[in-house]
């Protein structure tokens, strides 16, 4: 195949995926038209599902399926997907940066009209960083501290466009709309409403926002940045699935011949690839490992002395990654399970506001598998659930806890633990989630700011909404004198913690602002018997 | 009764796009006129096996057709409750087959545009999709609408104790509104019935309208003032409202109330089907008070069918 027909073929490739990942991610939501019979949901039989394979990427990535199996997860749907990407890149060695990987595509369209000498930007050496990554990721995994998902490319970039990048063009489209709704002309008021039907389903169906995204969306820009310094920064120096990949393609079938006799060491090919794949300006300088096919070397070469082959390559090249790169990561990879953990939350009461979503595994493996790719927080209809901040302890951070004030978990939903694609949250239906029930925490009134119970009027919306039947929060009417002193009848609010599934809607709904007067909190959640709060 | 309301509003209204703007105001003045006595008309089916949309069908029928009530190229919107994501055995939420029925009346009777609107207390997407009102919706042609930020606008409600709040303004700029509830227990206002169901017609801080929430419900009962109300008894809930959850918070009874008056809709409802002395419910109480309508029967034609 000719040059030309290669790029147009890799570029009709690239912008496929890039595409396909784009119309999965959007399909993360519960959309406004899904549709369950409802005569069915009369046996209640029937939960509402995402019909698309909206973690399809997260599926083919042999990185997570690695680190969740050294975890001792065996993970098998869809792991044909997984094999088949081994397979192509062990034949055809990193094609998948070259023609597939999204964010490998975003990279590269960054890097477009980059003519730096990439060499003299960054240190080639710098590229053995990627592999100190990924031993330090393996090793951790094997510790039982699942890191991949923080450096995967595939969950940093369902996580930055998840959590910040779309939710953040959604507030902006949100403050154009509302001046329009705003507006004294009919048609402006109708468009507006069209306007937020048309994009909620894109941007997220009333503005999710979510704790840390600035942070997220700040790491995904500045990433992105950085080609403009040196085309695919990234992929070049960070990427651990790269690594792993560059591993496995070591004996590519799939060579970038070049023709000796063309060649006039003019170090074209060496100064413009991007991933310093060609270390010196000799035709048999090419290391397959570092070769993210991209064509560039071919593309540039005035000569026209570099062709794609399918062939033997020559002499099996050195093991890129040097010992010390590899040895280092491995210490990291020690150290990072123990520095997560060091807090002893792990082990001891968890944090009050670890409200994990149903389903979630019991603490220790769930930090053994979870990726932080940010699918459960994305499908959550309700904004219910955010990345950790500080509440999951360092080595649970951005891992998913549900914060009542901000959401609530619906008792007949259960998107999120149909979706997760490790299985860190495992899959529930919506009647274990009411009838066994599976509890997530526990509510608490404060008596103190409570309405009633401080006199200052009567209130009783958690009561109200509380969904459980019996319902978890009852009320006792009482004569009493309020604040003012004059008398009253309240209805004074509790809990019945034996009926309380902890799902924060009395907390989320709770006129007091700000900090509610009803708070849910993780104790007397069931994914472990320790935290129970009754005999 | 402040003058000042709507009027401003009604004329902008009738020059931007030709919509008959029903005011509440001017609804009022429309019964008054009317001059005949209001309606009342109670339908009743078989204990088991009761065919809902057919019982809706006899039900309008009684009350003198849809026709009646929906003239040619108007809009109507429907206001079920759909606050909860439950499905609708739980009779948490207005029974589908009872909106079916009444949204293929309307577009019998000639209505331009049908509109499903409740602004809900669950998520609406989860709501719509539990309840079958979505299913409904789509099967009908009605337009379903979310009850979207866009479409919340400030508005002065004129009532004792709420002014200005935010007005889900599909409902108020209809032609006609029907408001179809559920009838349920509630703990703070003692039962959900018609009127509390414009508690769904606004957004805002609607949580704190517990705090007053007879006077909150006659008022915003008397800002929408519907032309219609079908009170939706096919079951009602006497345990656990207004969520529910449980079968056994439920009992069928496959009866249909409606009338033309929102007070006697839900005096009747309140006395027949719970029990209870309508005057014991404050807001039923207020909204007599404030000649809202009346909690004397005898002052409308009662009739009763059954199926
Ligand atoms: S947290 Fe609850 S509401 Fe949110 S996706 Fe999970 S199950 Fe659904
Ligand atoms: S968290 Fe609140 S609303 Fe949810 S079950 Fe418990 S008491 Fe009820």
């Amino acid at each position: 195949m000719n040059l030309r027909t290669l790029i147009v073929l890799r570029r009709l490739s690239q912008t496929a995926f890039v595409l396909l990942f784009l119309v999965l991610f959007v399909q993360a939501r519960l959309s406004s038209d899904t549709m369950v019979d409802y005569s069915l949901t009369l046996e209640n039989a029937q939960p509402f599902t995402i019909r698309s394979p909206v973690d399809f990427f997260f599926r083919i990535d042999p990185l997570l399926r690695l680190t969740t199996l050294l975890a001792g997860k065996l993970w098998l749907a869809g792991i044909g997907w997984a094999i088949g990407l081994m397979a192509m890149t062990a034949i055809l060695g990193r094609v998948f940066c070259g023609f597939i990987c999204p964010f490998g595509t975003i990279h590269h369209a960054a890097s477009l009209g980059i003519r730096s000498n990439c060499d003299a930007a960054i240190p080639p050496r710098s590229r053995l960083i990627k592999y100190a990554f990924l031993a330090a990721i393996l090793v951790s995994g094997i510790l039982g501290l699942e890191l991949a998902g923080i450096l995967d490319p595939l969950c940093l970039l369902f996580r930055s466009l998840a959590l910040s990048i779309f939710p953040g063009i959604g507030l902006m489209l949100k403050s154009a709309f509302d001046a329009m709704a705003a507006s004294d002309i009919k048609w402006i008021n109708l468009a507006s409403y069209a306007a937020e039907m048309i994009i909620s389903p894109i941007f997220g169906y009333g503005y999710p926002a979510y704790q840390t995204g600035g942070l997220i969306g700040l790491l995904f820009l500045a990433l992105v940045w950085l080609n403009r310094f040196s085309p695919r920064f990234w992929c070049r120096v960070l990427c651990p699935l790269g690594a792993l990949l560059g591993l496995i393609g070591r004996y590519t079938r799939l060579v970038l011949l070049t023709d000796e006799a063309r060649c006039n060491a003019c170090g074209l090919c060496q100064s413009r690839c991007p991933s310093a794949a060609r270390s010196g300006k000799t035709p048999a300088s090419w290391n397959p490992s570092e070769c993210l096919y991209c064509l560039t070397c071919m593309n540039v070469c005035p000569q026209e002395a570099i062709s794609l082959r399918v062939a033997q390559a020559g002499a099996p090249p050195k093991f890129a990654p040097t010992r010390r790169a590899m040895l280092s990561g491995m210490v990291a990879g020690l150290f990072l399970p123990a520095v997560g953990r060091v807090d002893g939350r792990l082990f001891a009461a968890s944090d009050p506001a670890l409200i994990r979503p149903p389903g979630s595994l019991d603490e220790i493996d769930f930090l053994a598998v979870c990726a932080r790719c940010g699918l459960c927080m994305k499908v959550c209809p309700t904004n219910a659930i955010n990345p950790a901040w500080g509440e999951a302890g360092l080595a649970g951070f951005w891992t998913p806890v549900i914060i009542p004030k901000q959401g609530y978990c619906e008792l007949s939903c259960t998107l999120c633990s149909q979706l997760c694609p490790t299985g860190a949250i495992r899959p529930i239906t919506p009647e274990e989630k009411k009838t066994k029930p599976i509890r997530i925490g526990s509510a608490s009134i404060d008596r103190g700011r409570c309405l009633p119970w401080s006199g200052n009027g009567p209130c009783i919306v958690c009561e109200e909404v509380c969904p459980t039947s019996p319902k978890a929060i009852v009320f006792d009417t009482v004569d009493t004198t309020g604040a003012d002193g004059e008398p009253l009848k309240l209805k004074l609010p509790k809990i019945r913690l034996q009926h309380c599934v902890g799902c924060g809607i009395c907390e989320n709904k709770c006129p007091i602002s700000g900090s509610a007067a009803v708070h849910v909190i993780a104790a007397g959640e069931t994914r472990n018997p320790r935290h129970g709060l009754l005999l | 009764m402040p003058l000042n309301e709507p009027i401003s509003r009604r004329q902008m209204l009738f020059r931007l796009g030709g919509l008959a703007a029903a005011s509440p105001l001017s609804a009022l003045l429309q019964t008054a006129w009317a001059g005949s006595p209001n309606m009342l008309v109670d339908a009743s089916g078989p204990e088991t096996n009761c065919d809902i949309g057919r019982l809706t069908e006899k039900l309008i029928a009684a009350a003198g057709g849809m026709g009646r009530y929906v003239a040619k190229g108007d809009v109507v919107v429907i206001k079920p409750n759909v606050s909860w994501a439950r499905a609708p055995q739980y009779g948490a939420t207005t029974h589908p087959e009872v909106v079916r029925a009444v949204v293929r009346m309307c577009f019998d009777a000639g209505a331009k545009t049908v509109r499903i609107a409740d602004h809900t207390i669950h998520d609406a997407r989860q709501c719509f999709i539990v309840t079958g009102i979505g299913q409904i919706a789509r099967e009908t042609g009605a337009e379903l609408v979310f009850p979207a930020s866009s479409l919340m606008r400030e508005m002065n409600l004129h009532g004792h104790r709420l002014d200005m709040w935010p007005v889900f303004t599909p409902i108020v700029e209809a032609d006609k509104r029907i408001n179809i509830p559920v009838a349920k227990v509630h703990s703070i206002s003692r039962l959900t019935l018609g009127m509390k169901n414009w508690i769904g017609g606004v957004g805002g801080r609607r949580n704190a309208l517990h705090q007053d929430i007879h006077q909150s419900i006659t008022d915003l009962a008397h800002f929408f003032k519907p032309d219609l109300t079908i009170i939706d008894a096919t079951r009602i809930m006497i345990e656990n409202g207004p969520s529910g959850g449980n079968l056994s918070d439920v009992l069928i009874k496959n009866r249909l109330i409606l009338s033309d008056d929102p007070v006697a809709a839900d005096a009747y409802a309140a006395s027949q089907l719970f029990q209870i002395v309508p005057q014991e419910i404050g807001y039923i109480r207020l909204a007599e008070k404030w000649g809202m309508g009346t909690t004397d029967l005898t002052r409308l034609t009662l009739q009763k069918v059954t199926l």
